[in-house]
């Protein structure tokens, strides 16, 4: 595909014309310190710097914290009639860094499963892509590359890598051709050197490393299900479920209705749920089937390194971006217990 | 995606008015309920539905009658909630939604020529009745047929003249157990279902074995056939119950371990569960 360098001013002039007439949502700064995936408001700067992990990861954009299932209306004649909701605006997700677009691709990979989700394959048809490359780990708790999502692409209508002396412009689908229309980039004809050579220059090791692979991590954890260290850890955690919500794999949702005003009619939405949150097994009665923390710690665990990985062949679902560990109130980082088990369990087998 | 997206039914939550044919108190708790739906359900035995009340939710309700190719759904709802509770209040004539049937059931051709050891503890033998109102009525292809079911006390026993006359069958053995009489008149045993186990002389070889009911009671019921008899864990079934929100694989809420009991289950081999810890614990 074809492949272009701008500067990074360039970049910024485009993006706001693309903003003009679709909603692109950019990683900006948000109170002191943190980022979030934003509306690009005109004349707000685009930065191509590194930024520190959003709070919220992009995929958030594709499952709304309240999604609208359907709406219904209860006709006077006490006939009851259900409505899809409407279709999803269109939207481009921009600055999306390689391990969020691993996440966006674990999500798209559980919504197709069928039978797919009508309302994610509609909202993610409506969403282009726009990734940029990471050059330098986020801080201190990145660990993406240990978990193979630094190297990955997937999913980006376009990818930009940040040069010394502009940006490096590459299209990888139809709709990132389109969106690069009338962009009036120079056309370049070594982008995969220029790319390899941005890459050759990272820091090695590049964050965090796990003791061992992602693909011996399943049976270290079939190995070491009655491990400790999911009790130890747990007897620190408030059993909030802010990892699950800011994990950029996590998609478990609960399911509420709200009544209109007028009673006769109403909505059924999905909002995000927690499987840290004590209440997230228990059926009706009372019976709890993760009454434990260290047991919902264990679950939130297996379904990132094995459970989900063995269910559907795309690699971990955990993309180490670190946001887990980082937004925990009690420090209770995901990285640091795999590699507990590890040892326990006599390191990698 | 955009493969995806051809094959996502756009009507996947969307639930199908159905409307109340009858309602019956079973007990203080349950009620039963008879639906009238646009189409045939086409349901096999122990599926489920979502059952939805406009305004108020949607919670995963057993079926509880056999296959059929009329429009009927059969239902037994315990008021155990705000949603059931609301339900409890409807009456003939009034609509719920309906979405399903979901999730894996029995497959009664493997039922045939066999005999069949049914197990149901407490509401245990509401789905499980959608299994064993086809194979009484078709009682001649299966061979012995055991039921086994329990309740608290008198008071709480459901489908009791419904057992009346499927005891009335050849080869069909009905035994109900109470843990207590509470003082009420009663013509059944008292004990738990573990108890009348080893008394049976069942034939391992030829037994299929099929279990629901409360969390506590499968290990014991377990150990009894195992110190008893030695049925294959391929010829034991279990009908689980687990918190389901959507019913098609994609809320997490019934994960068990590996598995997502909406698509998996709700009915598994007992050979399929010992992969799983959380399944019995």
């Amino acid at each position: 595909m074809n492949a272009f360098l701008a500067s990074p001013a360039q970049v910024g002039g485009w993006l706001h014309v693309l903003a003009r007439t679709t909603a692109l949502l950019w990683p900006q700064p948000k109170g002191s310190r943190n980022f979030s995936f934003l509306p690009l408001a005109q004349g707000a700067p685009v930065s191509l710097d590194r930024y520190r992990p959003t709070v919220v990861p992009p995929s958030r954009h594709l499952l709304p914290a309240d999604e609208t299932l359907f709406t219904y209306r209860c006709e006077p004649t006490g006939e009851v009639r259900y409505q899809p909701p409407e279709a999803p605006p269109r939207q481009i997700l921009a600055g999306v860094r390689p391990c969020d677009l691993k996440g966006i691709a674990q999500l798209d990979a559980v919504m197709a499963d069928a039978p797919a989700d009508p309302l994610y394959g509609a909202r993610r048809a409506a969403t282009a892509i726009i990734g940029v490359d990471c050059l330098a780990p986020c801080d201190s708790r990145c660990f993406c590359a240990a978990t193979g999502s630094l190297a990955f692409r997937g999913g980006a209508d376009l990818f930009l890598t940040p040069l010394a002396d502009g940006v490096l412009v590459e299209v990888t689908s139809d709709r990132g051709a389109e969106l690069l229309a009338g962009a009036g980039f120079a056309p370049c004809g070594n982008a995969a050197a220029l790319r390899e050579q941005a890459e050759a220059d990272r820091p090695v090791p590049f964050g965090r490393a796990l003791a061992a692979s992602p693909a011996e991590l399943p049976a270290v954890l079939r190995a070491g299900y009655r491990s400790p260290v999911y009790g130890r850890h747990g007897e620190r955690c408030f059993s909030c479920g802010t990892c699950n919500l800011v994990c950029p794999t996590c998609y478990c949702f609960e399911v509420r209705d709200d009544l209109a005003l007028d009673g006769a009619g109403g909505r059924r939405s999905r909002t995000w749920d927690a499987c840290m949150i004590p209440a997230f097994a228990e059926v009706a009665g009372g019976h709890n089937f993760r009454p434990q923390v260290g047991e919902r710690q264990r679950h939130r665990l297996k379904r990132k390194f094995e459970y989900l990985p063995d269910r559907f062949g795309t690699g971990p679902f955990c993309v180490g971006c670190g946001r887990c560990g980082r937004q925990c109130a009690a420090d209770i980082d995901i990285l640091v217990m795999i590699n507990e088990i590890v040892a326990e369990q006599g390191g990698a087998a | 995606m955009s493969s995806a997206q051809q094959t996502a039914d756009p009507g996947l939550y969307l639930p199908r008015s159905a409307r109340i044919e009858a309602v019956a108190d079973l007990t203080a708790r349950e009620k039963f309920f008879r639906l009238t739906l646009d189409r045939p359900l086409g349901h096999q035995p122990g599926q489920f539905v979502m059952v939805t009340v406009p305004g108020m939710g949607e919670c995963a309700i057993s079926i509880t009658c056999g296959p059929r190719e009329d429009n009927i759904l059969e239902m037994v709802i315990r008021k155990a909630g705000n949603l059931t509770g609301v339900i409890h209040g409807l009456k003939a004539g009034d609509t719920l939604g309906v979405r399903g049937p979901f999730g894996r059931g029995f497959d009664l051709a493997e039922f045939h020529g066999r005999d069949v050891l049914v197990v149901a503890g407490g509401l245990g033998l509401v789905p499980l009745r959608s299994l064993l109102t086809p194979m009484i009525a078709d009682h001649g292809r299966f061979g012995r047929i055991t039921l086994i079911t329990g309740a608290r006390t008198p008071a709480e026993t459901l489908f009791r003249e419904e057992l009346a006359r499927w005891r009335e069958k050849d080869n069909v053995e009905v035994i109900e157990m109470v843990d207590s009489t509470a003082h009420l008149p009663w013509d059944g045993r008292v004990g738990l279902v573990t108890t009348p186990i080893g008394a049976l002389g069942l034939d391992a070889a030829r037994t299929t074995v099929v279990l629901c009911g409360p969390p506590v009671m499968y290990k014991f019921v377990l150990l009894e056939l195992d110190r008893h008899y030695h049925v294959p864990a391929e010829r034991i079934f279990i009908d689980l119950e687990r918190r389901m929100r959507c019913g098609v694989g994609k809320c997490g809420h019934c994960q068990i371990n590996q598995a997502y009991c909406c698509q998996q289950g709700p009915v598994f081999r007992y050979s399929e569960l010992r992969d799983f810890p959380e399944a019995l614990a």
